[in-house]
């Protein structure tokens, strides 16, 4: 049996194709200007990768912001119940998962067959998020990818009080005003985000494992900032950012056979 | 063509929807619209209270009639017992947001001043006074129990409109000495509204309007008991109507009238097996809704949940004796389970909890309702304890501006797929 999962985020699109339990390919593209659009892209992208046809695909599950958006789903799941199998699966011993995505984060907590129990999603804004970072790598000239790699660079870290994007924009632009060298910046900002994650996660409670994903999770700079924070280890899975789709890609295949994933 | 769209339109100018609204003649034109479509109401109750709150309103605004401003929890018995014509600036606020006009209010009331993390209702009710669009009052009444911004609110108005306000302080814990307290005031109050009213204090007038009260109250226990059933016989965004009369009309005959119509009609769907549909998930609902749109209800029902009861219709209060009105009336004041430390709350909650069957619990956290919110926490905790799961649904009432419609509906959606998952064992 064949089930794919979509995942329509705000950044970014993915898809995954599990074909009974196994990984056949995954894809990633960006979202863009329309939600459909992207999905398009990303299941054909995906289905091209594992070499199949949109026929040999029993069941398809949407999730992310954009669930509605796409046509040819069989169901919409929302990401956070999609977050939590997926991280699951990967890891059965998980009981926390931390997903930060392109406009929201969100905090999950799991029981021990990977149902969710509970949660926490930030509101209001996309301080703290992927958006956020892209705001400060634009100002600093960086691009996101390589925040990260900025971050380890860093003696001390610049003190960052402002969790609003717009506010903390400001604060860079002080910073970078009275020379304080770019890495240190970085590790401030990484710093703020996980503050505010911090406090979200500890008003749900953390309990070991903990999983961090999302395409935020790539950065090592935040897991580094948000573990020294908690006082908890995070894992991170190899491609943290497709565990939404891969988990609507098991539901899938649980709304089709009846079996649990 | 969506009418109410259209009318909104043609209205949107600032000026013309307070002139719409400040006039009695609209009233009668709506009130006699609604009159054709009787028959088209799902509830008869909800009929004759849309009429009953359409004169009381229009009648506020002829200027014949005293009115009386009475916040969310006074005792409005005591403005009935006078003969007074009581007006809700909270409903007042409600309503302006449910005509689409709730952001100009907003913005007028953030213009004079007041605070963007003041609570909604009240930054509405201040920017709509100080634009004139509310019925002038002879006097305000303000309670400090619950929401304690209003008595401030209260006081400001007051000034506006060179009214007199008059506040009643409720202590915190219940004792006798709080009700002696309470009821001496609300003795004194009734003497001092009177006066400020041209009104002539009757004992025998207050007394009816705790007869009626009392009939209130004893119809909505009926029909809160008769909610019970499993599948609900009344959808809870219906039942979320009558916080009208929760708030403005205990006191008076109609409230008596309409409740008894809706306990009867409520009992009659269910003897004739006419009622309830597939219910896939049974709620709890704590706090009010959001008023500026209805995409929140109508995700819910769409999911196949119901509100099986509501925080805000229960009857907490002991029966009212019309021979000690002050003594009883401030026994009600002090019975409220929310005025006390949170563990009373999470008490009445969880019994109620169980009493209607619900699968979970919403607790809607109104922004700026400090008495509401501020135990959420603990109350949540307490609940989970007790095994229900409890979604803190973090919203606005009337305030949609700030609000981002796809995450409240995420939130909601990803609580309904834990109770599916608690129902099915593994769902997904």
């Amino acid at each position: 049996m064949i089930t794919a999962g979509i995942d329509v985020g705000s950044l970014s699109t993915d898809a995954v194709l599990l074909r009974d339990g196994e990984v056949l390919a995954y894809s990633i593209v960006n979202t863009g200007a329309q939600a459909r659009a992207a999905a398009e892209r990303a299941f054909e992208e995906v289905l091209e990768k594992a070499g199949i046809s949109l026929s040999e695909v029993d069941t398809v599950v949407a999730t992310g912001y954009g669930r509605m958006s796409v046509p040819f789903a069989d169901g919409q799941v929302t990401e956070i119940s999609c977050h939590g199998r997926g991280s699951a699966f990967l890891n059965p011993e998980v009981r926390t998962v931390i997903d930060i995505g392109g406009q929201d984060s969100k905090v999950i907590r799991l029981d021990g067959q990977g149902n969710v129990i509970d949660f926490l999603m930030n509101d209001k804004c996309a301080a703290g998020t992927g958006r956020f970072l892209e705001v400060m790598a634009d100002r600093l000239e960086l691009s996101v990818s390589t925040l990260g790699n900025e971050d380890l660079k860093a003696e001390g870290a610049a003190e960052i009080s402002s969790m609003c994007t717009v506010f903390a924009e400001s604060e860079v632009i002080s910073l970078i005003a009275r020379g304080i060298p770019r890495p240190e910046i970085v590790r401030g900002l990484h710093r703020s985000i996980a503050e505010r994650t911090a406090g979200m996660a500890n008003r749900l409670g953390i309990m070991p494992r903990v999983m961090m994903t999302g395409g935020v999770a790539k950065n090592p700079g935040v897991v580094r900032a948000l573990s020294e924070k908690l006082g908890a280890e995070i894992v991170v899975p190899p491609e943290p950012q497709i565990v939404g789709a891969l988990g609507a890609a098991l539901i899938a295949r649980k709304k089709r056979s009846g079996k649990a994933v | 063509m969506d009418l109410n769209r259209t009318i909104q339109n043609l209205l949107k100018d600032r000026g013309r929807w307070g002139k719409v609204l400040s006039s009695p003649v609209s009233y009668r034109i709506v009130e006699g619209a609604l009159a054709l479509a009787k028959k088209s109401f799902p509830w008869q109750a909800i009929y004759q209270m849309s009429r009953f709150a359409l004169h009381q309103t229009g009648r506020a605004y002829t200027g014949k009639v005293p009115v009386v401003w009475s916040s969310a929890f006074f005792p409005v018995e005591i403005a009935w017992g006078l003969q007074l014509c009581p007006f809700s600036p909270e409903v007042a606020a409600a309503f302006i947001t449910g005509m689409g006009f709730g952001p100009e209010a907003l913005s007028m009331g953030e213009e004079a001043g007041y605070s963007r993390d003041l609570c909604s209702f009240h930054r509405c009710i201040a920017g709509a006074a100080r634009a004139g669009h509310l019925p002038r009052p002879a006097a305000l009444l303000a309670s400090t129990h619950l929401c304690d911004g209003a008595p401030l609110l209260f006081q400001n108005m007051a000034e506006i409109y060179g009214a007199p306000c008059f506040t009643l302080d409720v202590p915190y814990t219940a004792s006798r000495e709080a009700e002696v307290y309470v009821a001496e005031q609300l003795e004194r109050l009734w003497h001092d509204l009177a006066e400020a009213t041209g009104r002539r204090p009757n004992r025998a007038s207050l007394e009816e309007a705790l007869r009626h009260s009392n009939g209130f109250r004893k119809n909505m226990i009926r029909a809160n008991e008769l909610r019970c059933r499993v599948p609900s016989p009344i959808s809870g965004n219906d039942m979320l109507a009558f916080i009208y009369l929760f708030f403005i009309g205990q006191g008076s005959r109609e409230a008596a009238e309409i409740s008894a119509c809706l306990a009867e009609e409520i009992e009659e769907k269910i003897v004739g097996g006419r009622w309830g549909g597939a219910e896939k998930y049974r709620l709890l609902w704590l706090h009010l809704k959001p008023y500026y749109s209805n995409e929140v209800m109508s995700f819910i029902e769409q999911a196949g949940g119901v509100l099986a009861y509501e925080e805000f219709n229960h009857i907490y209060w002991p029966p009212l004796d019309p021979g000690e009105p002050f003594l009883s009336l401030a026994r009600k004041v002090l019975a409220h389970f929310d005025y006390k430390p949170v563990e009373e709350r999470i008490r009445v909650i969880r019994e109620l909890a169980e009493k209607y069957r619900v699968d979970g619990i919403v607790h809607f956290s109104h922004h700026g309702c400090r008495q509401s919110t501020g135990g959420s926490l603990f109350l949540k905790e307490a609940l989970q304890e007790a095994g229900w799961p409890v979604l803190l649904l973090d919203g606005d009432c009337l305030d949609g501006r700030n609000e981002a419609a796809g995450g409240m509906l995420t939130r909601l959606q990803a609580f309904f797929e834990i109770l599916e998952e608690r129902k099915e064992g593994c769902l997904i």
